[in-house]
């Protein structure tokens, strides 16, 4: 036991100290949040200046509701606009639109709107600076129902009644669980995607990272020193629970990150009216927990599998050539998620997420839909947790038979062979 | 009490028996030479004493206890193929190995400190192990297998890598050892460390066990049958039918008399050949010339 732990103390060390793990821990998700809270402030950012505006107005009768629709506010509490003069029908349009242009190049104004004689001709904004996009918005709302507001009282219609006669309905999603609650939801689908994708990344991801530190002890040749003061299976062990430490701590920044964000973040974002975007979003603990148990049974699973492969082979090369038996299940699983998603409750489904390779993934995406019979999440647990073991035992076999092989690759038909020897 | 004993072990990989039916007994505090062409079968045995591979007959006993995991914190060993964690600092890889062999961290750190000292590698102990050179990565290996005091020592291929000098410092680590009652296990092709340092050797081939037994018994089991002959002029007289086998040396020849040939024969004629000698020693075998009669005997 002190072997092991010391091996496991070694390995975590070695992978949370390293450059890569503290970046792709602690920045990359910062940067995430920090990116999204930028294009959050960027979109909602209203500008803090009046525009000074001139209307030139060749119809005669447009000029007075745009006038009265740009009645926006900035956040400093001044009008978004300022109408510094309305010219109706200018006599001579060239001097007045030389005039104008000149104003705006001694900055006496910000902008002029042209409004042509005819409202199905291009309404026109001449402006210095025309990057002012937060404020483009507002007045191409305003001009937009001016002139729908009129072409509708040409035909006798009140644009509220339009309004009223277009008002779309509200579809509310209703998720029907075993206890009889009524719980709203929506977000399930994303969800549950989003949830496939980790897992699916996450065992893959450590499943080679374990796989490439047994490479290394072997490339290095590192591996016949360790063996002379420990087990293989120690060794096996150790190296699987210390990467498994490192993933649960990387999970574990993300996690509270991630909740310190919908928290805190929806609060924030809540603050620049962007709230419902992330406040909305409600991941049931339960489904955390089911996902978590799920996530270590497959990680142990695939790492077995994983450091087995890495034993076997002597170079990365060989390794990478070898490396698609443990990853063929996972690619399954992402091939055949879409058939889960859709019905999750058909007989397909059911039996693909109790076997163990696609439990960890496909078990968990049915968990996220609705919830399935606790039997079935029992079944799956424990056929998980037995060909777990299955797999630890197997791969300790090919582990003390091939961590002191080097050259040809064998195949899979020696490494079977392996199983075989004492 | 032995220190190694091994009882008609024997070992097969798929169609190949790397050790066939191997016995031998190894006398506590003594350093034995485990001797033999490459592919004969040393690092199998050697495996198989450190349970790293199991025997598919026989015994193996370490100081009279059967091999188990736990035996294996008796022994020191640097195998043939090593290496270190690369980018493991040295201080800190010695003190995770003597950890794993039973040492508190504190006192792995506190003799590790001592031997970094005696091997002249104190400033590099903060250092990376990729930043080393292959003799001073050769010498952390080195403190690696002794620094948890094993009774049991063994080295294969200690001296590769080093220079003279660092040769020379572990010859005398390894002798101040065996002084105070460790067993050595030394497995090496240089014939000339062996005979000076060796009580006893252990010559395999193919497998199997050809010769054993203390060194000097051996040497006199062969008798004085060797000339070692230094001369100048034509080395005509050296086509004698008295002499079997020759092996030039730089300024001379080792000469290998057949059973009951009279030396002084082989003068007579070099005399009468005009030869001027410098040299003309009766000896008994080197072990290099032990070593090569055996392992290309038919």
């Amino acid at each position: 036991m002190r072997k092991l732990r010391l091996i496991i103390k070694r390995e975590y060390l070695t992978r949370v100290k390293t450059k890569g793990f503290i970046i792709g821990t602690i920045l990359v998700p910062l940067l995430g949040v920090a990116f999204c809270l930028l294009i959050i402030f960027l979109v909602r950012h209203k500008p803090s200046q009046t525009m000074r505006l001139v209307i030139v107005d060749n119809s005669g009768t447009l000029a007075q509701p745009i006038t009265h629709n740009l009645d926006g506010k900035l956040e400093n509490g001044q009008p978004e606009f300022n109408i510094v003069e309305t010219i109706v029908r200018p006599a001579s349009p060239d001097t007045v639109q030389q005039d104008l242009r000149s104003r705006i190049n001694s900055e006496k104004i910000d902008a002029y709107l042209w409004i042509p004689a005819d409202a199905t001709q291009s309404f026109e904004l001449h402006m210095r600076n025309p990057d002012n996009f937060a404020l483009i918005g507002p007045l191409s709302g305003a001009v937009d129902q001016a002139v729908i507001s009129a072409r509708l009282s040409a035909r006798g219609v009140h644009l509220d009644d339009v309004k009223e006669i277009l008002r779309g309905t509200d579809l509310k999603l209703l998720k029907v669980s075993e206890t009889g609650e009524s719980v709203e939801k929506g977000q399930s689908i994303g969800i549950a995607i989003a949830l496939v994708i980790l897992l699916y990344t996450a065992l893959l991801m450590y499943g080679i990272i374990t796989m490439r530190s047994v490479l290394e002890e072997k490339t290095t040749r590192t591996m016949e020193v360790l063996i002379s003061a420990v087990t293989p299976f120690e060794l096996l062990c150790g190296k699987i629970l210390g990467v498994a430490a490192a993933a649960f701590t990387q999970f574990a920044i993300w996690m509270i990150s991630t909740a310190l964000l919908f928290t805190y973040g929806a609060l924030a974002a809540a603050g620049m009216g962007a709230g419902s975007a992330l406040s909305g979003v409600h991941i049931p603990i339960s489904l955390v927990l089911y996902a978590g148990i799920f996530f270590f049974g497959g990680y142990f699973l695939y790492s077995a599998m994983f450091a087995a492969i890495g034993a076997a082979c002597s170079n990365e090369q060989d390794a990478q050539q070898l490396q698609w038996v443990a990853m063929a299940p996972l690619v399954f699983c992402m091939v055949i998620y879409s058939v889960v998603l859709n019905d999750p409750t058909s007989t397909t489904s059911v039996v693909l997420s109790e076997i163990p390779f696609f439990s960890p993934v496909l078990m968990s995406l049915r968990i996220s839909l609705q919830t399935p019979p606790v039997w079935q999440i029992v079944l799956a647990l424990v056929l998980l947790f037995l060909t777990t073991i299955g797999s630890i035992y197997a791969s300790a076999k090919i582990y003390r038979v091939g961590i002191l092989m080097y050259g040809k690759r064998p195949s899979l038909v020696e490494m079977f062979r392996w199983l075989r020897y004492s | 009490m032995d220190a190694i004993t091994l009882e008609n072990v024997t070992k097969s990989y798929d169609s190949v028996t790397a050790v066939s039916g191997v016995n031998l007994r190894v006398r506590q505090g003594a350093i034995l030479g485990l001797l033999g062409p490459n592919g004969a079968g040393k690092t199998t045995t050697i495996r198989m004493i450190m349970n790293i591979l199991v025997p598919d007959e026989g015994s193996i006993k370490v100081l009279d206890q059967p091999v188990s995991d736990s035996t294996r914190d008796l022994i020191g060993y640097l195998p043939e193929e090593r290496g270190l964690y690369p980018r493991m600092k040295v201080l800190d890889v010695i003190v995770f190995l003597a950890a794993l062999h039973g040492l508190t961290e504190e006192e792995a750190a506190r003799r590790a400190k001592e031997w970094l000292d005696r091997l002249g590698l104190a400033e590099w102990s903060g250092k990376k192990l990729l930043d080393l050179s292959k003799g001073m990565q050769q010498k952390v290996q080195f403190i690696t297998a002794v620094i948890h005091k094993p009774p049991l020592v063994i080295l294969d291929e200690p001296f590769s890598g080093l220079d003279p000098v660092n040769a020379a410092t572990v010859e005398e680590i390894m002798l101040e050892m065996r002084a105070k009652g460790s067993t050595i296990v030394l497995s090496t092709h240089r014939m000339e460390q062996v005979e000076r340092m060796c009580d006893s050797i252990c010559l395999i081939d193919k497998g199997r066990n050809v010769l054993d037994g203390e060194l000097r018994a051996i040497k006199q089991s062969y008798g004085k049958n060797t000339l070692h002959i230094e001369f100048s002029g034509s080395d005509s007289f050296l086509s004698n039918p008295a002499i079997t086998n020759i092996t030039r040396l730089g300024n001379g020849v080792e000469a290998k008399l057949k059973p009951g040939a009279d030396p002084q024969e082989i003068l007579k004629a070099a005399v009468l050949a005009n030869v001027s000698i410098t040299r003309f020693e009766l000896l008994e075998p080197s072990l290099n010339e032990i070593f090569i009669d055996r392992t290309t005997r038919a």
